[in-house]
């Protein structure tokens, strides 16, 4: 048994007379890929964002390596939703903008920066600037900005969101690839049934209003997996299952939202 | 870097076998020059045969030619140096006091709330109507005219100053936030960066009212410089050298727009495009 590499105890979260989330709990082992699905408002992106640092909860804790948090930090690295790229910057100083706040730049930085970007797949666009890039390339940039600072826990929010059903499906391979390199620990939020299943090891299910874990389903597919895992009966079985589970609460967020 | 072509312009009545329309199509900057050419041939035929009487109207060719003799005496040298000098150091004071308090009340509420009715009022204020006021103060040469254009300058850059440092997006803040930025990094990493645009265009403005501010500064009493240049020609009903100094004015208006776009493009980049 490994160590879990991040606990949330009894998370609870208001915005004013709205409770977001209700006594969240989870844990994350070492290494493990566990993605965060539940219908939009269901307050995934709270939930990330009390473990990121960013917002605080009204009850419960947060440890990372067994270590109380105290707002953000470069134990964790952020994938945001939308990319956040600075438009003023190549992409290069994008990417090791981590590493700078940090401190001095080594030689050591500046060749793992370069690595990262090779990994990602974007070797030969250090030098060009966001704007010039698709939203697949700026996520791509996105994620090795986030791996540059070698974070123990990889938060990633709906990064692939934004992006084309095409253009998602290969990001999924893509993102499995990269995390074959370094197996780091990943907490993925998505409200795409299909992308959390073929993307992790562990499933959270939540439910909205207020956001809670419904349940934790185990994804026993063998890795690597392919676009053609997605039509393994196993594949679609494990999919349907969740999909039941939240059936009810997508469509009524889907009527809430048209009020 | 540029992705496509800018567009051609079609012209209305010209036509041509080489292009797919049939028209003959030009760059935007090619029809511009021809405007301005079409421009002062209508304006030379109109005060020759309509106005004719150049108390009036001068025509391009006359002002070419006060333009020459101004210069040939020297005198035209004179005004405009003097012109330059204060329009330059005004300029330039008001640039780093503008851009100063701008940051200031951008990162301090405490100055903001102090200085905030100071520059809103003073920037929708015509200051140029003090300039009589300034001679008495500081004396009929330059830095009467210099206070001036400070005044005219400075406030148009502070509130652009602070505009941009204001809108820097929350996105960026948050994102260097959750990568360990201290204020410090945040300010001189996310917003002074974020906010160069609009800084730039808060000194572009002011290129427009600097000019304004030196002319009327001069026109209320001056021993030299171009609006000391306008009224006497204005006095003697001189019209070829009034708009001989007017055209000089324009040309460097111009001139310090378009090399500040070039400046735009070179510092932000993203902007554009
Ligand atoms: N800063 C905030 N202030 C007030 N309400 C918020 C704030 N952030 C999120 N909410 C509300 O909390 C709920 C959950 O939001 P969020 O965590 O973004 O959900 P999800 O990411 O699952 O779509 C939504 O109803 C949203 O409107
Ligand atoms: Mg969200």
């Amino acid at each position: 048994m490994t160590a879990d590499k991040l606990e949330a105890r009894a998370l609870t979260k208001h915005f004013g007379d709205l409770e977001v989330l209700h006594e969240v709990s989870a844990n994350i082992r070492e290494g493990e890929f566990v993605a965060l699905v539940g219908p939009s408002g269901c307050g995934k992106t709270t939930f990330l964002r009390i473990v990121a640092g960013l917002e605080t909860a009204d009850g419960g804790a947060v440890e990372v390596d067994g270590r109380a948090i105290s707002g953000p930090g470069r134990d964790r690295g952020f994938v945001f939703q939308s990319d956040s790229l600075l438009p003023w910057r190549n992409i290069f100083d994008n990417t090791i903008v981590g590493l700078e706040l940090a401190g001095r730049i080594s030689a050591e930085d500046l060749a793992r920066t370069r690595k990262l970007l090779d990994l990602v797949g974007l070797k030969g666009f250090e030098n060009y600037f966001p704007r010039q890039l698709s939203g697949g390339m700026r996520q791509r940039v996105n994620l090795a900005r986030a791996l540059a600072i070698d974070p123990e826990l990889l938060l990633m929010d709906e990064p692939f969101s934004a992006l084309d059903a095409q253009t998602r499906e290969i990001m999924q391979v893509e993102l499995q690839r990269i995390w074959e390199e370094g197996r780091k620990t990943v907490l993925f939020v998505t409200h795409q049934i299909d992308e959390a299943v073929f993307l992790s090891d562990r499933v959270l299910v939540f439910a909205r209003r207020p956001g809670r874990i419904l349940e934790e389903v185990e994804i026993d597919l063998p890795r690597p997996r392919t676009i053609a895992t997605k039509r393994d009966p196993k594949f679609v079985t494990l999919v349907d299952h969740i999909w039941k589970l939240i059936e009810h609460d997508v469509r009524e967020s889907v009527l809430f939202e048209h009020h | 870097m540029a992705y496509d072509k800018k567009p051609l312009v079609p012209l209305p009545f010209l036509r041509s076998g080489k292009t797919a329309s049939g028209r003959v199509e030009l760059e935007g900057y090619q029809v511009a020059i021809i405007s301005v050419v079409v421009g002062l041939i209508g304006w030379q035929i109109f005060s020759d045969l309509v106005i004719a009487n150049s108390l009036f109207l001068a025509s391009p060719t006359q002002v070419l030619e006060a333009l020459v003799s101004l210069s040939l005496s020297g005198e035209l040298w004179a005004h405009v140096k003097t012109s330059a000098v204060e329009f330059l150091l005004g300029y330039a004071i008001a640039a780093v006091v503008g851009v100063a308090t701008g940051l200031l009340i951008a990162t301090s509420p405490f100055w903001k709330s102090w200085l905030q009715p100071w520059i809103s009022g003073l920037y929708a204020t015509p200051t140029v109507a003090l300039g009589p006021l300034f001679i008495l103060w500081l004396g009929i040469g330059i830095w009467s005219k210099v206070l001036v254009v400070v005044l005219l300058v400075v406030f148009a850059v502070t509130i652009n100053t602070e505009a941009g440092i204001r809108s820097t997006s929350e996105r960026y803040l948050e994102m260097m936030r959750c990568f360990g930025a201290t204020p410090r990094q945040l300010f001189l990493k996310v917003s002074l960066p974020s906010a160069t645009p609009f800084i730039l265009a808060g000194l572009k403005l002011g290129i427009g009212r600097g000019l304004i501010g030196v002319v009327v500064a001069e026109l209320f009493g001056s021993r030299l410089g171009l609006g000391r240049l306008i009224g006497q020609s204005a006095d003697s009903f001189n019209m070829p050298e009034l708009f001989a100094a007017v055209a000089i004015l324009a040309a460097s208006g111009i001139l310090m727009n378009s090399a500040f776009s070039k400046l735009e493009t070179r510092l932000v980049p993203w902007t554009k495009d």
